[in-house]
């Protein structure tokens, strides 16, 4: 059987070897999250997955707490390009507007925004507008105030309507941040409530990806993949080590 | 009156359609000694707004056609236009903004930055229009001047600086603390006429001497002069104002004033901002189109002595004749001048030359350059460039959208119809927006505008400036159809009727061509097909695209390849190439993969969070794509696509869902394609009206 282009790209992406990591990818009613230092590339490493879930014409909702969302939009219309360069995949190009038809942005204000009301209003995006997510991304939450009770809900919300959640978790305390485990030591307290775990860090010019808790069983683990500074996608790291 | 070119200033009231900018006009209109009586939008006295001057604005409470007055503020002249704020009138805001050098941007201090606010902004942006920010309704309740400051930084990315601090807000609003002068300011008298200047207030004194700081780092960045007074502890009042003025000139600074028009309060420091921070006309730079050397852009020349070069902006038919809008761009304008029309090529004759204030008018001798007035008696359609006679010469052709609606309309007795005729004459000379023809197979009369305010609005104008009644039908959607892939052809057109016949044979491709309407490229060689037979070919295809066979609608975006044919010596004609290229059109179309592709509306709904999920419903039922909802505390934006098919009647369902609090802008985005279950939807109806008239 021989596979289109499309189905090639999905195959090959470094997204699958993620997924093998982990047990088979996050799944329904599960909470990830990626945790760094600000400016390592975790808004970048989102955009890749809710890319990959489009690609594959599956429904997305980025959820984010930025002032605006021209740049997030920008964002997407880069990825699918910088993936459109790939030999044979101009294709995909031509397809973007029918798949980012699949992604809708919810933006909130960051203070004074309580969880509840975000996930009223996904629910309200979900259930009354009828669309059909199965993935959300939660970009810029702050966790300080949050703490594990906001990160329940999610969690229960996620369940009730069969979403996987990917947030990003910025890391603002001093060094050390990660224990000798790698857990960040500003995420311990929901190390409960998470079950997909991975934290980025800085490796001489290149950010690496450490998997630290895989649904919830802690287990350190390099997992080979890196995040390309110049097309800021999530790569295969084929370095030898 | 000063004709000195650095005491004049051109420019427009940009804002979201409810900030109150007609009433703010009208006051400057009152301060500036042009009207002697304040009137309200909607006034109780019934006589409405001065510068709205059509009834039917009064009527609606909103600015459609918009008008240019001249006013004088210390020592300046002031040319106002008063800018339309609903989206379905954009093309007037546009023409509006060719013709202005800088513009006030009105906010109101409870909405904020809304979307109309931000299409407001873009366009200032195209146009590189510099402006000055104004708060107003600060006596509402609600209002947030500093919100609505940070508004302006964030959600149009502006460097916003307040020049002024409110004293009191809401019902306690009582004036202003200018920033410059380190002053208050109180507006007393019934009407804000006398300004008494006093002491800051003591409880105001921190933040004013905080907001001044603030006010000083952002403009020193402007001149190193104010820069090096600033470190010795002296600024002066004058280094501010030029440093400020520089920055709003170079498009990088917008200083922010506050105020409320209705009451009064803050509208001389607003003139005074105009005058003092505003470019003049030969501040900006401008361009024309070159028409002797290919379009090449040439810069203008400021000064009298050089030869006139102007620009017909707007058409207006009142109680006083035919009146044209211009703008002076070079040189000057007598009366008696001769002038050419570079369109048209028609040569005019200066005659009544006037300035406008709303109504009425004051005749002038003479006009320089960088002057906006009007003139009598000149035939031409709006966006017409004049010059002096040797020049050739075309202001920036103003972008033109395609109309994506179109509503039939029949007059209900002949006078009716004569009437409706020289309406629609007038109309589409002064809207190049609005078009209007007559469908050949109905024999009705057809108008194409921007969405349905639009064309509403010319039908009510119709009514009451012509007294033409008229009927409307449905609003009809645009369609169009493409081809989706490249598809052969080779057809022979063969008739033998007795007599000469009729034949032709063409051979080549349809390739689609995405971003263009039609191309015909002739790649016969070797006299295959005679080469006075080949335009024969290309009118054939064109025609035929007119009503494509899926809907009825006009293909476009197609490539017409044409590689090879035969004719014959006798028998070929122009008529028989027309006739063979028509027919392997019609013969392969269905191969190429025809779609039908509708209009698709960039949407903007703004209202209370509560009703967040009720507004993505009703965009999710209409077709819709949501692309993002911002909510930011009690509101919330839903930014969407939608088909404009399906927006039809939008406005009363929001409105009953959300018990009015909710509005939408729409304007025109890109053209779509239609769902497979919509498309055959319309292809039947097609072959119904076809079944309908076939038995007729």
């Amino acid at each position: 059987m021989t596979l289109t282009v499309k189905e090639e790209l999905i195959k090959r992406s470094p997204l699958r070897v993620l997924e093998k990591s982990i047990s088979g990818g996050l799944g329904k009613g599960n909470i990830g999250v990626l945790a760094s230092r600000k400016g390592v590339g975790k808004t970048a490493c989102l955009v890749h997955i809710a890319a990959d879930k489009l690609l594959q014409e599956r429904h997305v909702i980025h959820v984010s707490y930025a002032s605006r969302v021209d740049h997030i939009i920008t964002w997407y219309e880069d990825i699918f390009k910088e993936i459109a360069k790939r030999p044979k995949m101009r294709s995909a190009l031509d397809q973007f507007d029918e798949l980012i038809r699949n992604r809708v942005i919810m933006n909130f204000k960051q203070d004074g925004t309580r969880t509840e009301q975000v996930l009223r209003s996904l629910e309200a995006m979900i259930v009354h507008a009828n669309f059909r997510a199965e993935t959300v991304i939660v970009d810029g939450l702050d966790f300080a105030p949050a703490g594990p009770e906001d990160l329940a809900k999610f969690k229960e919300f996620a369940g009730r309507l069969g979403l996987e959640v990917w947030f990003s978790a910025s890391l603002r305390g001093e060094e050390p941040l990660f224990d000798e485990l790698g857990i960040p030591n500003e995420l311990k307290t929901c190390l409960g409530v998470i079950d997909v775990l991975i934290s980025l860090q800085h490796h001489g010019d290149h950010v690496h990806f450490n998997l630290v808790q895989d649904h919830g069983r802690l287990a350190p683990k390099d997992l080979r993949l890196k995040l390309d500074p110049t097309t800021l996608l999530i790569a295969k790291d084929v370095r030898a080590r | 009156m000063s004709t000195d070119i650095a005491r004049m200033r051109n420019i427009g009231i940009s804002a979201h359609i409810d900030s109150g900018k007609t009433t703010l006009t009208e006051r400057i209109l009152f301060y500036c000694k042009k009207i002697h009586k304040i009137h309200e939008v909607k006034g109780k006295d019934g006589v409405g707004a001065t510068m709205d001057s059509m009834d039917l604005e009064r009527e609606r409470g909103i600015t459609i056609a918009s008008a240019t007055t001249n006013v004088d503020w210390a020592d300046h002249s002031i040319n106002i236009i008063d800018t339309p704020g609903h989206v379905d009138f954009t093309i007037e805001v546009e023409r509006s903004l060719r013709v202005l050098d800088s513009a006030i941007l009105v906010l109101c201090s409870v909405g904020g930055v809304q979307s109309q606010t931000i299409t407001v902004d873009r366009q200032l942006r195209r146009y590189n229009v510099p402006f000055i920010a104004f708060v107003n309704k600060l006596d509402r309740v609600g209002a947030n001047p500093f919100k609505v400051r940070d508004q302006i930084a964030e959600k149009l990315g502006r460097n916003a600086i307040l020049m002024q601090l409110p004293i009191g807000l809401e019902s306690a609003f009582q004036g202003v603390v200018d920033l410059v002068t380190m002053k208050a300011l109180y507006f007393d008298g019934p009407e804000g006429e006398t300004i008494r200047v006093e002491a800051i207030p003591d409880e105001l004194a921190a933040e004013a001497a905080r907001a001044r700081e603030e006010m000083l780092d952002a403009v020193s960045m402007f001149s190193d002069e104010l820069m090096a007074a600033i470190l010795e502890g002296r600024p002066t009042e004058d280094l501010i104002r030029a440093a400020v003025r520089k920055g709003v000139i170079v498009r990088k600074l917008v200083p922010v004033f506050v105020g409320s028009a209705y009451r009064n309060k803050g509208i001389q420091p607003l003139l005074d901002a105009v005058v003092q921070y505003l470019p003049n006309p030969s501040e900006v730079e401008n361009r024309a189109i070159d028409l002797d050397r290919e379009g090449a852009e040439r810069v203008l020349a400021d000064g009298p002595e050089a030869k006139t070069v102007a620009l017909a902006f707007k058409l207006e038919d009142g109680a006083y004749g035919q009146l044209t809008y211009i703008r002076i761009y070079q040189g000057s304008l007598r009366k008696g001048d001769e002038l050419v029309n570079t369109r048209s090529g028609q040569k005019i004759k200066v005659g009544r030359l006037v300035r406008m204030h709303a109504d009425t008018m004051a005749e002038i001798a003479t006009a320089g350059s960088g002057d906006i007035v009007a003139l009598f008696g000149v035939e031409c359609a709006s966006g017409d460039t004049f010059c002096s006679p040797g020049l050739n010469l075309a202001m920036t052709a103003i972008y033109v959208p395609e109309p994506v609606i179109s509503l039939a309309i029949e007059p209900v007795d002949k006078n009716a119809a004569d009437r409706m005729a020289k309406a629609l004459n007038r109309f589409t000379k002064e809207d190049p927006t609005f078009r209007t023809h007559v469908d050949p197979e109905s024999s009705q009369t057809i108008i194409q505008g921007m969405g349905e305010l639009h064309l509403d609005v010319y039908v009510e104008r119709m009514k009451r400036e012509y007294r033409a009644e008229v009927k409307t039908g449905m609003p009809q959607v645009a369609y169009r159809e493409a081809i989706s892939r490249k598809v052969d052809f080779d057809y022979t057109h063969k008739k033998q009727t007795g007599g000469a016949g009729q034949y032709a044979r063409v051979i080549g491709r349809l390739e689609p061509l995405p971003k263009g309407a039609y191309e015909f490229s002739n790649e016969v060689k070797g006299g295959r097909i005679p080469r006075e037979f080949i335009p024969s070919c290309d009118k054939g295809f064109r025609a035929v695209m007119k009503k494509g066979p899926l809907i009825g609608f006009p293909v476009t975006g197609i490539r017409v390849v044409l590689l090879d044919g035969q004719y014959h010596p006798i028998d070929s004609s122009d008529i028989a190439f027309q006739m063979a290229a028509q027919g392997a059109f019609r013969q392969v179309y269905a191969k190429a993969r025809p779609q039908v592709l509708e209009p698709i509306m960039k949407v903007s709904v703004e209202g209370p969070t509560e009703y967040a999920g009720n507004v993505f419903a009703t965009i999710s039922q209409r077709r819709g794509t949501i692309v993002s909802s911002v909510e930011d505390g009690i509101f919330s934006r839903v930014d969407a696509e939608v088909p404009l098919s399906e927006m039809f009647g939008y406005s009363t369902v929001l409105r009953s869902l959300t018990q009015g609090k909710a509005e939408f802008t729409m304007e025109f985005l890109k053209y779509g394609r239609v769902p497979p279950h919509v498309a055959e939807l319309l292809t039947e109806q097609h072959l119904e009206k076809q079944r309908k008239e076939s038995q007729r």
